[in-house]
């Protein structure tokens, strides 16, 4: 597996100019990988991609077809369309994650990776509480509070619960951007079962 | 904020639980649980509608009785069903014609699509400050996803709706799950009000988590 860094992104345009300076935007942070068209996307895509940067318009299959092929087989990635106009549509049922407008900056791409990064973590981090508590309340079945104060692994698993619990309560207030919501519910759905474990 | 303000914003419950308790804060979210037929879908209604005119835009989301039969049961406590304040989410994949006011998804399997469906009723409502979420049932919810991605679906949604402001009240039946995934789900929420029925029919509720309440079981005769 090569993951390193902050994430692996996958760069989808027709254009190559477009792709390298994506890549000289996010390259320190990021693990890249390029696709010139649709079907090199899909053939460079696999579960070590985080995040998809997906022109809308390009010879061949569209962006809208790749983003369909992509949910079809049920990959664990976040998708940003990348758009010459601005969407002038509710975006929160197409199916994408985010949108960029082109011509776009260092700064606008590297925060919408960031944001798309971010709840990928929302939604692995609840599911990981949600494994803790379990493995809580087992531990917890049959014992006295005497005995779980002296059960070490008990008190290991209390505080990653209440550490977790901080971090998933402070995302919470971002719910409230609607596209930030359903991207986070769909993280959910596509989520691969027993990941969180271990 | 002084307090007199934080109460008059409070969700006013009028006299629907027989304890005395008369609003809850904005932003909590409240598990009604009790066995079958013990009445907790009532009371789900009863505290997204306590009196025949809400005072709050209300949605339901459905995952077990399709919209018609939730529309019905409006209709029996007289709330009149209009799409500028009430809006129904039916994740039942029953067969329906589109109306106004029912957002429809394939199945409660697919979380996505009650999420988008959810935005869909508040933004049509145009995103009101205040707004009574009412779900049933997790009980549903189980049968169709596994109970790590339910538990995150409940707590997503729970949390966008405190974020929100909004008052949200969702329903389970604790005797069909292991008590284990009872405890775990019901620690997403802010208060619960269990309901129990001995075998003489005798129907006792006990509210736990709201402040100035005590966790005792009260008479609540059907």
């Amino acid at each position: 597996m090569t993951e390193s860094k902050g994430g692996t992104v996958l760069i989808v345009d027709d254009d190559r100019e477009v792709v390298r300076t994506y890549r000289r935007y996010l390259e320190d942070a990021y693990a890249i990988r390029e696709a010139y068209d649709g079907e090199e996307a899909l053939e460079a895509i696999d579960d070590d991609v985080d995040v998809v940067l997906l022109d809308r318009l390009m010879p061949g299959a569209s962006g809208g077809e790749v983003l369909d092929r992509i949910r079809e087989q049920g990959y664990d990635v976040r998708v940003a369309m990348v758009t010459a106009v601005d969407p002038d549509f509710d975006i929160v049922d197409m199916g994408f994650d985010d949108y960029i407008t082109k011509p776009t900056t260092r700064e606008e791409l590297r925060r919408t990776v960031e944001d798309l990064l971010s709840l990928n973590r929302h939604a692995t981090d609840v599911r990981e509480y949600h494994s803790l508590l379990v493995k809580a309340a087992a531990l917890r079945d049959g014992k006295s509070s005497y005995e779980l104060d002296e059960n070490a692994a008990y008190i290991e698993l209390e505080s990653r619960i209440s550490t977790l619990e901080a971090s998933i309560e402070s995302e919470a207030e971002r719910l409230t951007d609607d596209s930030r919501f359903v991207a986070t519910l769909r993280a959910i759905d596509t989520s691969q079962r027993g990941e969180s474990d271990g | 904020m002084a307090e007199g303000d934080a109460r008059t914003d409070r969700y006013c419950l009028s006299d629907v639980l027989p304890v005395d308790v008369d609003g809850i804060d904005p932003g909590l979210n409240v598990l009604v649980s009790g066995p079958p037929m013990s009445g907790k879908r009532q009371l789900v209604f009863d505290l997204l509608a306590p009196e025949a005119v809400p005072a709050d835009p209300i949605v339901v989301m459905t995952t077990d009785d399709p919209a018609s039969r939730i529309r019905m049961q409006f209709d029996d406590r007289n709330v009149r069903f209009d799409e500028s304040s009430f809006r129904i989410v039916d994740a039942t994949g029953a067969p329906g014609d589109s109306a106004p006011g029912i957002h429809r998804v394939s199945s409660p399997a697919d979380l996505t699509g009650m999420g988008v469906a959810f935005t869909q009723a508040v933004d049509q409502m145009t995103a009101p400050d205040r707004l009574r979420l009412g779900f049933v049932s997790i009980s549903t919810l189980l049968q169709y996803v596994d109970a790590e991605r339910a538990f995150s679906f409940l707590h997503v949604l729970s949390r966008r709706t405190s974020a929100a402001g909004y008052l949200g009240v969702y329903s389970i039946d604790p005797t069909t799950h292991e008590d284990r995934f009872v405890n775990v789900v019901t620690s997403i929420f802010d208060a619960s009000i269990e309901i129990r029925e001995d075998d003489d029919g005798t129907r006792e509720l006990r509210v736990r988590g709201l402040p100035d309440v005590a966790p005792e079981w009260t008479p609540f005769p059907h």
